[in-house]
C-alpha cells in the first residue's frame, strides 16, 4: 500500500538545514496497522506529512500501486482526497461547519452527487455512533466524540490508507479508550492504518511497531512497545 | 459549486462578523463617494442627443480682430468665438446646403396667463427658426413646431414648454388657444412634452439651466427688438447705443447650428462657410486666416469645457479615494484569510485544489464587493438626497424657470447606468482586494495549518 525508498526532506533557513526524514524507508502492506513512535522533533510529522502528500520530498514513493513522487499539486490533491483518510491529534473539524458538514468537506471536492454523499455521511456516522449529532457542531461535542467525527471525515471517502497523528494526544483516558477500539474495528474491516502515536496502548494493539530517531527508520517489529523516551522495550 | 462556495463565504461571515462588517464599510465608503462624483460628472458629461452626433453641428467663424490682445483670457485661443454676429448668422442661414438649420438666441418675456389668481411671470424664452424643433428632435405633448413661412413674416404663434401649459392652462391640450406674450396675444402651435437635455448643447453660455419655457420665431427679433439675454461679446469698438446698432455691429451673440446628412454635406457645407468669409475678407473683415469650424456635439461640449476641471479633479480625488478604500480592504482580507489559513490548510489536506481554494476565496471577495455595492448604492443616494437639498433645490426655487426644480432633480438622481456602474465598481474592487490574498491563501503549504489548527 505504502512503499517509500530512500525519502529525503530538508527544510533549509537562510542559517540553518534540517534533516527532517534521510534516507527513510518504509512499506506498508494494504490492511497493515502500524504504529510509528520516537522522540519529539525525530520526524513523526514530517513523514506522515510525506506520506500525506502534503509536503515535497526527494525519493521514491509509490502509494496503492502509483509513483506520487513528481505530481502535480492538483493531482496530489486529487489523490489525498481519494486514497488518503487523515485524522489529527486536534481533530481539525471545521468548526463553524455541523458534523454533517464536515464530513461532506472532502466528498464535495471529489463532486460526489449529493445522493451519494449523504448515503455516505449518514453510514460512516452510523458506524461512529454519532448519526443522532450529525447537526451538531463541534463546540457541541465532547473531545472523543469530535475525534471520532473527525475518523467519520476520513473514513467516508473510502480512503486506500488512514494517517492519524496522534489521535488520543488531545483526549483523556476513557476517550481515548472508545477512540483506540474505534481505530480497532476500523482496521478489522480491513483498513490499512499508519498512526503515529505517544500511547503505549495504542502501539500494542497495533499489527506492526515502527521507531523514527533522527529522522530514519526503526523498524522494531511486532509484539513491542516503546517508553515515552523513544526507546524500544519488549512489550 | 457556486452555492457551495456562497455557503463557505456566509460561514466565514459569521466567523468574523466584525471584521466582515469593516470590511463592506470600508468598500461602501469608497463606492458611495464615487458614485456621488460619477452621478454629478454624468449628469454634466452627458451627450444628450448622442444618436445625432455626427448629423449635428454648431457653426463658428472667426471674425476677430488681427491683434491677438484683444481675444481677452481666453482658455483656447485656437477656437473662433463660439457665437454669431446678427450679419453673419443671417447670411450664412440662407444656405440650402443642410438638411435643416436653426439660428437662435436666448431671450425674456412675460406671460400672463389671464387667470384669476395666476401672476404674470417672466418665461426664459428662445427665439429660434422652425427647424429647431426637427433638428433636435423635440419632442410634443401637443401640436408641433411652426412652419417656415412663420419664421419671416413674423406669425404670432409660438411653443411652449409642458410646465407653462400647466400653469396657464391647466395642462389641457392649449393647440390653437391664445397665450398674452408681453401684452400680445399668440397663437399656440405646440406644446413640448418634457425635454431637459444636460447640458443644454445648442446653447452653453448656460450649459445647466433647464431649456426654455417659451418659443418665439426668429421673425420677432426684429419686430420686437427683442434683447438678447445671454452674452453678448462686441470684437470692436463700435458704438452700440441701439438695437439697430447692435445688428450691424461686429458683436457675436446668436447661434447657429446645421444639421448635414453625409460628410459630402459636411464638406460643401465648409467650403460654403469658407467661401463667405473670404468674401467678407474682401469687404474688409476677418482679418486672421481662415478658422471657421463645424463641431459636432461631443466637439462642441468639450470645445466649451462644459465638465470643468474642477469636475474632473472632484472625480480624480473620489477614485483616489476608493483606491484607497480599495488598498484598506486589501490589508483586511489580507488579515482576514490568513487568520482563516488554518482551514484553507485543513481544506487543502482534505483534497481542495489550490483554484478551490482561490475560487471560494474570491466568491468570499465579491459578495463582501456586492454587498458593499448595495450599501455604497445606499450611501450614494442619502448623500445626493442631501445635496439635492441643501445646495440644489435653493438653486431651483430662485430660477423663473418651472422646470428648474425637475433639473435640480436630474442632476442628483442615480439612474440605471449609475446603478450598473456601481456594481461593476464593486465587483471590481472587490475583485482588486481580493484577488492578492486568494492567491497567497492558495499557495500556502496545508501542512504547515494542521498541528496548530
Amino acid at each position: 500500500m505504502i512503499a517509500m525508498h530512500g525519502v529525503s526532506k530538508v527544510f533549509r533557513t537562510d542559517l540553518v538545514e534540517t534533516h527532517a526524514l534521510r534516507d527513510f524507508d518504509l512499506e506498508v502492506a494494504p490492511g497493515e496497522f502500524v504504529a510509528v513512535t520516537g522522540p519529539s522533533g525525530s520526524g513523526k510529522t514530517t513523514f506522515l506529512n510525506v506520506a500525506g502528500l502534503l509536503e515535497e520530498f526527494s525519493g521514491s514513493y509509490r502509494l496503492d500501486g502509483r509513483d506520487v513522487g513528481h505530481l502535480s499539486d492538483d493531482e496530489r490533491s486529487r489523490i489525498r482526497n481519494e486514497k488518503i483518510g487523515f485524522v489529527f491529534q486536534s481533530f481539525n473539524l471545521i468548526p463553524d461547519l455541523s458534523v454533517y458538514d464536515n464530513l461532506d468537506v472532502p466528498l464535495w471536492y471529489r463532486r460526489i452527487p449529493a445522493a451519494e454523499r449523504r448515503r455516505r455521511i449518514m453510514t460512516t456516522l452510523e458506524r461512529v455512533g454519532l448519526a443522532a449529532r450529525s447537526k451538531h457542531i463541534p463546540a457541541q461535542l465532547s473531545g472523543g466524540q469530535q475525534q471520532r467525527a473527525a475518523i467519520a471525515r476520513a473514513l467516508a471517502g473510502d480512503p486506500c490508507v488512514i494517517l492519524a497523528d496522534e489521535p488520543t494526544g488531545n483526549l483523556d483516558s476513557v476517550m481515548s479508550g472508545q477512540v483506540m477500539d474505534l481505530f480497532e474495528e476500523i482496521h478489522r474491516a480491513g483498513a490499512t492504518i499508519v498512526m503515529v502515536t505517544h500511547n503505549l496502548e495504542l502501539v500494542r494493539r497495533a499489527q506492526r511497531h515502527v521507531q523514527i530517531a533522527d529522522g530514519q527508520l526503526i523498524d522494531v517489529g511486532l509484539q513491542q512497545a516503546v517508553t515515552f523516551d523513544g526507546a524500544a522495550v519488549q512489550a | 459549486m457556486l452555492w457551495h462556495d456562497v455557503r463557505q463565504a456566509w460561514w466565514s461571515f459569521r466567523r468574523s462578523p466584525w471584521l466582515t462588517v469593516l470590511i463592506i464599510g470600508a468598500m461602501a465608503a469608497g463606492i458611495g463617494a464615487s458614485l456621488i462624483t460619477l452621478t454629478l460628472y454624468h449628469a454634466r458629461a452627458g451627450n444628450p442627443i448622442w444618436w445625432k452626433n455626427d448629423r449635428l453641428f454648431a457653426v463658428t467663424l472667426d471674425n476677430r480682430l488681427a491683434d491677438p490682445k484683444s481675444d481677452g483670457n481666453s482658455r483656447h485661443p485656437e477656437y473662433p468665438p463660439f457665437m454669431l454676429t446678427w450679419r453673419d448668422a443671417q447670411a450664412i442661414y440662407r444656405s440650402d446646403i443642410p438638411v435643416r438649420s436653426a439660428k437662435m438666441f436666448a431671450s425674456g418675456r412675460v406671460i400672463d396667463p389671464q387667470r384669476p389668481g395666476v401672476p404674470m411671470f417672466r418665461a426664459a424664452t428662445r427665439v429660434t427658426s422652425a427647424d429647431f424643433f426637427a433638428m433636435f428632435d423635440v419632442p410634443f405633448l401637443y401640436g408641433t413646431g411652426w412652419p417656415r413661412t412663420a419664421d419671416e413674416t413674423p406669425e404670432p404663434v409660438v411653443v411652449i414648454s409642458r410646465a407653462i401649459n400647466d400653469r396657464v392652462f391647466g395642462g389641457a391640450d392649449s393647440v390653437g388657444r391664445s397665450i398674452n406674450v408681453s401684452g400680445r396675444q399668440f397663437r399656440v402651435v405646440g406644446v413640448i412634452d418634457r425635454w431637459m437635455p444636460q447640458p443644454r448643447f445648442y446653447d452653453l453660455s448656460r450649459a445647466f439651466d433647464p431649456s426654455e419655457g417659451l418659443f418665439l420665431p426668429f421673425g420677432w427679433t426684429t419686430a420686437w427688438e427683442l434683447p438678447a439675454a445671454g452674452p453678448i461679446r462686441c470684437l470692436s469698438n463700435d458704438q452700440v447705443g441701439s438695437f439697430k446698432e447692435m445688428l450691424a455691429a461686429e458683436c457675436v451673440w446668436l447661434q447657429v447650428w446645421v444639421e448635414l446628412a453625409s460628410d459630402e454635406q459636411r464638406a460643401r457645407y465648409q467650403q460654403f462657410l469658407d467661401n463667405y468669409v473670404r468674401e467678407q475678407k474682401e469687404a474688409g473683415r476677418f482679418p486672421r486666416p481662415l478658422n471657421n469650424r463645424l463641431a459636432d456635439v461631443a466637439t462642441w461640449l468639450d470645445m466649451n469645457d462644459v465638465v470643468g476641471d474642477k469636475s474632473r479633479i472632484l472625480v480624480a480625488v473620489a477614485l483616489l479615494f476608493l483606491v484607497v478604500c480599495v488598498l484598506n480592504t486589501l490589508g483586511l482580507m489580507l488579515a482576514r484569510f490568513l487568520g482563516a489559513a488554518p482551514i484553507s490548510g485543513l481544506r487543502r489536506a482534505l483534497g481542495a485544489t489550490r483554484r478551490d481554494i482561490v475560487r471560494q476565496h474570491l466568491t468570499e471577495v465579491m459578495l463582501m464587493g456586492l454587498i458593499g455595492g448595495i450599501a455604497g448604492l445606499g450611501l450614494a443616494k442619502a448623500g445626493l438626497w442631501l445635496l439635492h437639498v441643501l445646495l440644489f433645490l435653493p438653486m431651483a426655487r430662485q430660477s423663473i424657470n418651472p422646470q428648474a426644480q425637475t433639473l435640480a432633480h436630474s442632476m442628483t438622481h442615480l439612474d440605471g447606468l449609475m446603478v450598473l456602474a456601481a456594481l461593476a465598481i464593486s465587483l471590481i474592487a472587490g475583485l482588486l482586494a481580493g484577488w492578492y490574498p486568494a492567491w497567497r491563501i492558495g499557495r500556502l503549504q496545508p501542512a504547515s495549518f494542521l498541528k496548530s489548527q
